[in-house]
């Protein structure tokens, strides 16, 4: 089964889910990602995701000037983020428990 | 850093290029913030950006799915940010709620207000009467009225009230369309009486007047500014008096003349006042035409009443309706306008 199917679905909580306790900039919220294993995840994807989420009003954007390269724009959590997080999290979670046991029942390995 | 800032913006070009179809407002939001991005996505590997990211095209169909930014997704994406400002908009207002609470001597402004939802509910059930009483043609007034009886108008306003009471204390209970209902009516119930409220006072401040307006003069003449006397010639009659039938001067119009030099010269009683601007003829150049003790037409104007026939001037023959004696005396025969 394609992950890349899949991750469209939930890149969305994938992408709340790794600012929830730091914020992130764009090129660091997806090496987040992949160190999280997600590795299909694609730039445009996390690009467009942040965008999508901030004209949501679910996230902030600050921009932090840096020395060396270029300045970066960090993306935050606000209440409304972490109120979607919450849901979408429970979301996920019932759905997973539903399809693990859904697997179960038919034998399938793990 | 291998990337140079040019190789970014032909890169973020490819990409606004390929996203060309979506409405502009979308695509700059889309795209806004992409050059910044793309620097640091150059920042921290190597190689060409096509190399770490691939073409700008797939780059684009990419972006384009993961922010649900279909061609004609126009209003999705709109409707997303209008969610958003509501949320926004939901937040300040819980702030001002909090911060203007202590102006009424509560910890919130809406803590205030709920002792004071009783009275709210009174009051509506009285719009709601006026409101019932007027699309059921009655006039709009303080009272409610049905069939011009106050009687029963008092009986649809107990009515009401008592509805609006009962309304009131479940409304709290009420959830999803009947909720709604309950608001878009409220919403509607306001406006319809804010109109009839309107009309109320309208006629309660004009009916001061009322015995004023009866005894004005005849509306038509209301509107004249001058008044251009012609001879049986044709000819226009400068300095002209009016008079009825009892010797009182005529008086219509504005009896002066303003010139475009903003100085407003000094009343005179005689007719025209603006002899340039005869409707049919220029003045008569001879110095002094006494008037003819003949009858002739009065010509109103300012109404811009045509003489009858197509006749271009005036003639005794097309004499039009308001006649009067044009002369120095006065007699008791002809007819007047007053």
């Amino acid at each position: 089964m394609d992950t890349t199917q899949l991750l469209k679905g939930v890149l969305d909580l994938a992408v709340l889910a790794v600012l929830k306790d730091e914020d992130g900039y764009g090129y660091d919220i997806l090496r987040r990602l992949r160190e999280a294993g997600l590795e299909e995840v694609g730039d445009a994807s996390v690009y467009g995701t942040l965008r999508r989420l901030f004209a949501a009003g679910l996230l902030t954007t600050y921009v932090v000037p840096s020395e060396a390269g270029p300045h970066r724009k960090y993306y935050a959590l606000n209440a409304a983020g972490r109120d979607q997080l919450a849901r979408s999290g429970k979301t996920w979670r019932s759905f997973a428990t539903t399809m693990n046991a859904l697997l179960d029942d038919r034998g399938m390995a793990a | 850093m291998t990337v140079t800032g040019q190789e970014i913006a032909d890169y973020v070009d490819r990409v606004r290029g390929a996203l060309a179809d979506l409405p502009p407002a979308v695509r700059d939001e889309l795209t806004e913030d992409l050059p910044e991005h793309l620097a640091e996505v150059a920042a921290e590997t190597d190689g060409t950006l096509v190399d770490r990211l691939g073409a700008p095209e797939a780059y684009a169909a990419e972006l384009r799915a993961a922010a649900g930014a279909e061609a004609g997704a126009r209003s999705a994406f709109l409707s997303r940010r209008l969610d958003a400002a509501r949320a926004r908009a939901g937040t300040q207002l819980r702030a001002l709620d909090t911060q203007l609470g202590p102006l009424l001597g509560q910890p919130s402004v809406s803590e205030f207000l709920r002792p004071l939802r009783p009275a709210w509910w009174l009051l509506r059930g009285w719009l709601a009467a006026l409101v019932i009483s007027v699309i059921l043609g009655g006039a709009p007034g303080l009272l409610p009225r049905l069939d011009g009886s106050v009687f029963a108008g008092l009986v649809l306003l107990a009515g009401t009230v008592l509805a609006s009471v009962w309304l009131g204390r479940r409304s709290a209970g009420l959830r999803g369309w009947r909720r709604q209902a309950v608001q878009i009516g409220t919403a509607a119930l306001l406006l319809f009486s804010f109109a009839a409220l309107v009309t109320v006072d309208q006629r309660a401040s004009t009916d001061r007047f009322g015995s004023y307006q009866e005894i004005s003069t005849d509306r038509r003449y209301d509107m004249i500014q001058d008044v251009f006397v012609y001879d049986e010639q044709g000819r226009l009659v400068t300095n002209a008096r009016l008079f009825d039938q009892n010797g009182v001067p005529i008086r219509l119009g504005w009896p002066t003349c303003p010139d475009g030099t903003g100085v407003v010269p000094p009343p005179r009683y005689v007719y025209p006042y603006c002899p340039e601007q005869a409707p049919f003829a220029p003045p008569v150049p001879s110095p002094a035409t006494p008037a003819p003790p003949a009858p002739g037409t009065v010509t109103p104007t300012g109404s811009a009443p045509a003489p009858s026939g197509s006749a271009p001037a005036p003639s005794a023959s097309t004499s039009a309706s308001p006649t009067a004696t044009v002369g120095p005396a006065p007699s008791a025969e002809p007819t007047t306008t007053r």
